[in-house]
């Protein structure tokens, strides 16, 4: 092989390699392209996601509108009785308030409420009391008043030991409401149904 | 070092190697052709890789925080979910705590003077809290005063479901399932 004829097969040479790099740079670009083109995909598939969670959101909203401004209308009373000790204090005080002396039998005592996180527990409270017709009406009313989350189970009005005198036999369950109670919505949904 | 050499070494040399063939003439045409237009498409495809790249870092970018945005709403939304929850809770439980002092009241109410209401009982379902189970006993009175008693409620918006009663001499027996009619 003469100069001619090597040179000309380095120049060959040469030319492969100039071609096989261009080839492989071409092949980065395009992978890179593709890269670029799946990116913007998932972009538009994120921007679409985030166009969907926000009709939800909005729609939650409306249509959870009137429960939710339920819900903070009586969070505040919920809040006052959280103990047995305030329920009580809300007997007492109302009792001493309405001038009921008499009062035959009393209990309090909690009870579960299972499967409900967010009244998790009630406190029942049994109370017997005789007194004029006025007085135990009043009281009644006063007490379903200032404890307005409270259910009054049973109820039992017969007559007191004197002709003026009226006795009243009622059980009140007190809901004792967790605020901060994580409830699994979809669990909820699912109870309901 | 001798002259001779040196001399030798100058002299022009005939080319006694063979030509190359015609075709092999086109090489360094093409080792030229190849040159140039490797630099074209190699600049072209530079350009073309940086502005993909450009486009995937911003794309990239942009599902990021799209996301972000996605996931806050999706937050927002398990917090409406869960006060929602509450709110159902509560709503189902304040259904069955409206209150009953109302009710005896608008019984003893509905009373003519000469009768006597000598025992109400009211109690309230384990199953359907909203209701609620009445029974009471009145000493020398009518129909007339149940009906009284009936009217009464209805304007506490509750209706008498399956009522019952027994007169027995001077007693009657009256026993109904309150039920809250909605307006």
């Amino acid at each position: 092989m003469n100069p001619k004829q090597l040179a000309c097969v380095v120049l060959m040479i040469i030319i492969g390699i100039i071609t096989y790099g261009a080839q492989i740079v071409h092949k980065k670009v395009s992978a890179m392209r593709e890269d670029a083109t799946a990116a913007e995909d998932a972009a538009i598939a994120s921007d679409t996601a985030r166009q969907t969670a926000e009709i939800l959101v909005t729609r939650t909203k409306a249509d959870t509108e009137e429960l939710r401004r339920f819900l903070s209308i009586w969070t505040p009373f919920s809040q006052r009785t959280q103990t047995a000790q305030d329920v009580d204090n809300a007997f007492d005080f109302s009792l001493r308030e309405r001038g009921i002396s008499l009062v035959n039998a009393r209990s309090s005592s909690p009870k579960d409420i299972r499967g409900d996180k967010f009244i998790p527990k009630v406190i029942q409270t049994k109370l017997v009391i005789e007194d004029e017709y006025n007085k135990v009406m009043n009281w009644f009313g006063d007490i379903e008043k200032r404890l307005p989350l409270s259910r009054v189970t049973a109820c039992s009005l017969t007559g007191g030991s004197t002709v003026r005198q009226m006795r009243l036999d009622v059980t009140i369950e007190t809901p004792m409401v967790d605020a901060a109670a994580t409830l699994d919505a979809k669990v909820e949904k699912k109870k309901k149904s | 070092m001798s002259d001779y050499i040196c001399h030798d070494f100058k002299t022009p040399r005939n080319d006694t190697s063979r030509r190359l063939p015609d075709t092999f003439k086109a090489v360094p045409l093409f080792f030229f052709l190849s040159l140039v237009g490797s630099a074209y498409f190699m600049t072209m495809d530079w350009m073309a890789y940086k502005h993909a790249q450009k486009t995937k870092i911003e794309a990239e970018a942009r599902k990021t925080e799209l996301d972000e945005a996605a996931k806050k709403l999706t937050d927002e939304k398990a917090v409406l979910d869960t006060e929602t929850a509450k709110a159902e809770s509560l709503a189902k439980w304040m259904e069955g705590a409206r209150n009953v002092q109302p009710i005896a009241t608008a019984i003893a109410r509905a009373m003519p003077p000469e009768v006597r209401l000598s025992d109400l009982n009211l109690e309230r379902s384990e199953q359907v809290p909203s209701n609620l189970s009445l029974s009471l006993r009145i000493n020398g009175g009518s129909a007339a005063e149940v009906s009284l008693i009936e009217t009464g409620l209805s304007r506490l918006q509750y209706r008498s479901f399956s009522p019952q009663q027994n007169k027995n001499e001077e007693v009657i027996e009256y026993r109904s399932t309150l039920v809250r009619q909605e307006q």
